[in-house]
């Protein structure tokens, strides 16, 4: 493996004290290749990940776990022009995206 | 940047939450991990660029502050681990990926390689970095 970012799961456990995710519908901005995503979707209601860069959001697309093809959705977008209504999210992660 | 959380506070629902999550230029320390045990073999060096992302993004969210789009709720910062295999993709990974706002230092990358080739073979090497976490409450 050649690179491992945050084995240790800090980042999910400072998202979890911030906001509670259960049930809750969520936008990721800079979802990349789902590795935050795959920590805090199994209790979400549901996820959409977006993000520029199209090689790492097939590799999000190719790793989702079966259990999270209802919930979990992916698309090449840009935050600066969003492409969903308006207040379709009820939390927002700017994913090292900012 | 301001018109990015202009789009985020369209889409969210009223009092959701933005939570901003990055990292943060701070001379990022290198560590070779043996039995559990950290040593520091040096640090990063912050590239303007870099710099000026942070202070861009700063400036961003408080914009979006003052024009009452978020309130903020709450801010804390934290340490991230990334590893590699080695030092050599370690440096590779930098070159290719964040060569456009830290640099590792010559003598960084010298002390870093002769403390892996003397480590243990449980030996890892890995980067801490600096997160900020800010969570935001839209008005």
């Amino acid at each position: 493996m050649p690179i491992q970012k945050d084995p240790e799961g800090t980042e999910i456990l400072h998202l979890e004290e911030a906001v509670a995710f259960t049930g809750r519908q969520v936008l990721e901005i800079g979802c990349g290749d789902g590795r935050l995503t795959w920590r805090y979707a199994p209790s979400a209601g549901s996820v959409t990940g977006i993000d520029l860069d199209a090689e790492a959001l097939l590799s999000a697309v190719a790793t989702r776990p079966g259990v999270l093809h209802q919930t979990v959705s992916f698309a090449r977008a840009s935050s600066i022009d969003l492409p969903f209504p308006h207040e379709k999210f009820e939390i927002t992660i700017l994913a090292w995206a900012l | 940047m301001v018109h990015a959380l202009e789009e985020v506070r369209r889409v969210l629902t009223p009092a959701g939450t933005l939570l901003d999550l990055r990292p943060l230029a701070d001379s990022w320390p290198v560590e070779i991990l043996e039995d559990g045990n950290p040593l520091e073999t040096g640090r990063l060096t912050d590239l303007p660029t870099g710099l000026d992302d942070d202070q861009a993004a700063n400036l961003a969210v408080e914009e979006a502050a003052r024009r009452g789009w978020f309130k903020r709720e709450g801010e804390q910062t934290f340490p991230l681990y990334v590893y590699w295999d080695n030092p050599e993709e370690m440096t590779d990974y930098i070159n290719e990926r964040w060569a456009d706002f830290v640099e590792m230092g010559v003598g960084v990358q010298q002390t870093t390689r002769i403390t892996w080739a003397d480590a243990g073979d449980s030996r890892r090497v890995r980067m801490k970095l600096k997160m900020l976490l800010t969570s935001w409450q839209k008005q």
